[in-house]
């Protein structure tokens, strides 16, 4: 059995991809589970979507905890705790990250074991679809390293999952053309051992916490307005002030409320927490507000 | 102190005036409309320094007074029957925030077919919210038990809420002198609330009830409100220790009533006991030896006490004042399985249905449910659930059914 698990951000696409590659192990002759686990139902949210592949039937089900292959589609969760992305990764996984940077980077600057591939999918999808959309390039990935799927499966799985969803005829051909770019520049290596679960067997006694520890509050970053949720971001809005005509449309209009008016009634966006969502871009009446591809160093 | 005529509900406001609390959301429901009415008058008045709110429902009061009470402030408020149900939802999300505030639950029978009048089936709907939950028998015992319930809330050991169940019109619309304590003796008992943990600051971001995934985090949570809630029973006997050395009177998880000798025992909760103490005195004028058990604290349930009293006897009869349709009696299927694993447990342990929906519980009653007990001694057959109902109270149904056209 191959178990591989996805993450990526709530409106990235990876519970269409862990059924892409469901649906093309499936037409291979496998049997297949896929599914997604939801958090906090909003875009960017971190989500995880898990994919088992057998010649037997599975006698699992739910949260992959060791997975032989994970794909992490948004390098930004490599930072956060709460994503938990390297969580059950052993010596046999193989870690699939969307980035440009080089596996080397990735393993001196996490430190993780296994085998880690890197590839930028987002350049991939932004020139073939022209949008950061990653459920077909994700699912193409992954079919690539489990070794059992073709790319002919993969092709008319991706078919079948985005016509379900009402993609149009044209954007699903893009999408099917960005896959196969991704299945050929994903290196042909496979999971040479897969190490069978362990199950932790030490059972614990809990003891009353009280108040503090005993109730579920965050004091940390991870929940509260402290988090900073600016660097999700893919594009930069950024306002030409010279043509602005302090209309506020922008400022009414931001669903994060990162826009604030200055003194002069001027509109500042604070970077710290836009995530990049382009709606101020959208409502500007003057469209005085361009975007500007961000790629951040790590 | 001094000594009136008091109302279960006139009672229970002076719990919440001598308790000094912060905060009071409210929403009005028969039987327990007298509480607020009483209490809003005494903030209008200015006799009481409290922050009154009128809600729009008991979902809302009963959100409004987790979110008060995660501030630090000492909340408390009351409601009854199907208000309770109304504000159900938030019962879980509050005691999952852990906070500590007060709520009366003022007994009535849940509809259809609406009655104003009590059984437990509308607060042992909440019987595992998590809240701590104390079913008392007297007007006095109500406002000594809100004074004793802040005490147990706030304790860092449990901090969760506390439901006091207390039945509508029996003891909500009766009068019967109370001792109201001096405000003096009050806050050396209970002094003001002084919060060690409280969870909203103004100047401390933070998120209280989040969302976790993953079911470790969920189950560990989970399972300290369980230790929590445990924990509320060793804290109950310490508060109602330090009581008794300030007012004198005395409380326990679970009260006996003549229960030593006895070889028979009734077990009940709530106002009806005073019938059931009634028809046990009879029963030893006449020499048999037959006790009753009552039982106060209802979550956590009192495993331990109960064990105690009811080790060795011939027989046991639960009364339910409630109704598990399908099943019979709750508190039957509590007691019994507190029993399983007790060696030396009653011979037999019976399950009657009476009292529902205010309905009289007659000497009678308790005589049937003794010969009951003798009965299944002798032939060791025990009954499945009974109801206890009359000819004459089947002469009433049937009048009333002539009324309704169906005679
Ligand atoms: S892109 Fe614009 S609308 Fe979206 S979060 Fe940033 S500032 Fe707000
Ligand atoms: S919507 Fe455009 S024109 Fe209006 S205030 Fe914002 S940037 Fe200026």
């Amino acid at each position: 059995m191959k178990r591989i698990r996805f993450h990526g951000r709530g409106g990235q696409g990876m519970k269409t991809a862990s059924r892409i590659v469901g649906t093309a192990s499936f037409l291979e002759g496998y049997i297949a589970q896929d599914c997604p686990v939801y958090g906090a139902e909003r875009r960017g949210a971190p989500i995880q979507a898990y994919t088992r592949v057998s010649k037997n039937p599975i006698l699992e089900r739910g949260v992959i905890v060791h997975p032989d292959i994970t794909i992490i589609a948004d390098e930004t969760l490599l930072d956060d705790r709460t994503a938990n992305v390297f969580q059950g990764v052993y010596g046999g996984t193989i870690t699939m990250i969307n980035t440009h940077y080089s596996s080397a980077h990735v393993r001196e600057r996490f430190g993780i074991s296994g085998k880690i591939v890197t590839l930028d999918m987002t350049d991939i999808v932004l020139t073939q679809i022209g949008k950061p959309v990653l459920s077909s390039v994700a699912a193409a990935s992954a079919s690539k390293l489990t070794g059992m799927v073709t790319r002919q499966s993969l092709k008319e799985a991706i078919v079948r999952e985005l016509f379900s969803v009402d993609i149009p005829k044209e954007v699903v051909k893009k999408n099917v053309e960005a896959a196969l770019i991704c299945f050929d520049r994903t290196p042909d290596i496979h999971i040479d051992h897969s190490e069978p679960m362990k199950e932790d067997n030490t059972f614990v006694k809990l003891e009353y916490s009280g108040p503090y520890l005993g109730t579920p509050s965050t004091y940390a970053r991870g929940n509260t307005v402290l988090k900073k949720t600016g660097n999700w971001r893919l594009f930069k809005p950024v306002i030409d002030h010279e043509r602005c005509s302090r209309c506020r449309a922008c400022f009414v209009h931001c669903p994060h409320s990162c826009i604030s008016l200055d003194t002069a009634g001027y509109p500042r966006i604070d970077y710290e927490n836009c995530k990049g969502c382009l709606i101020c871009l959208e409502e500007c009446p003057k469209k005085v507000i361009l975007k500007k591809r961000e790629v951040r160093e790590w | 102190m001094v000594k009136e005529m008091l109302t279960g509900n006139f009672a229970a406001a002076w719990g919440a005036r001598l308790s000094g609390v912060d905060y009071v959301p409210a929403f009005p429901i028969t039987p327990q409309t007298e509480i607020i009415e009483v209490i809003s008058k005494w903030v209008n008045s200015g006799v009481m320094d409290t922050k009154f709110t009128n809600m729009d429902s008991e979902h809302s009061m009963i959100t409004a007074a987790g979110t008060a009470a995660a501030t630090g402030a000492r909340v408390f408020s009351a409601t009854s029957s199907q208000g309770l149900l109304y504000g159900c939802e938030m019962l879980y999300a509050v005691a999952g925030w852990r906070v500590p505030f007060v709520l009366i639950n003022v007994s009535r029978g849940l509809s259809a077919p609406i009655t104003l009048e009590p059984d437990h089936n509308d607060v042992l709907s909440a019987r595992d919210t998590g809240l701590i939950q104390l079913h008392v028998e007297t007007c006095q015992e109500i406002l000594d038990t809100i004074l004793m319930a802040f005490r147990i809330a706030e304790d860092e050991r449990v901090f969760l809420p506390v439901l006091i169940n207390m039945d509508g019109f029996y003891l909500s619309f009766t009068r019967e002198p109370v001792e109201i304590p001096g405000l003096d003796e009050v806050r050396e008992f209970l002094p003001e609330y002084r919060p060690g943990h409280a969870f909203f600051l103004a100047s401390k971001p933070m998120a209280q009830g989040v969302a976790v995934l993953g079911g470790s985090v969920y189950s560990y949570f989970r399972y300290q409100m369980h230790l929590a809630s445990s924990n509320a029973l060793r804290v109950h006997n310490e508060v109602a220790a330090e009581f008794k050395s300030i007012f004198g009177r005395a409380y326990s998880a679970v009260e006996p009533f003549k229960t030593e000798d006895a070889e028979y025992i009734i077990l009940m909760t709530n106002s009806f006991t005073v019938k059931g103490k009634d028809a046990v005195n009879r029963f030893r004028e006449k020499g048999i030896k037959v006790g009753l058990v009552r039982l106060r604290l209802v979550r956590p349930f009192p495993f331990q006490e109960l064990r105690e009293y009811l080790r060795g006897k011939k027989a046991l009869a639960v009364i339910d004042q409630n109704i598990s349709p399908g099943s019979g009696g709750i508190l039957y299927n509590e007691v019994t399985s507190a029993l399983y694993h007790e060696p030396n447990r009653p011979g037999a342990v019976l399950s009657f249905i009476g009292g529902l929906g205010g309905k009289d519980i007659s000497l009678a009653e308790f005589s049937f449910i003794l010969d009951e007990m003798q009965k299944s001694v002798e032939t060791g057959i025990v009954p499945e659930t009974q109801l206890l109902y009359t000819e004459q109270d089947m002469k009433n149904m049937n009048n009333f059914l002539n009324i309704a056209g169906k005679g």
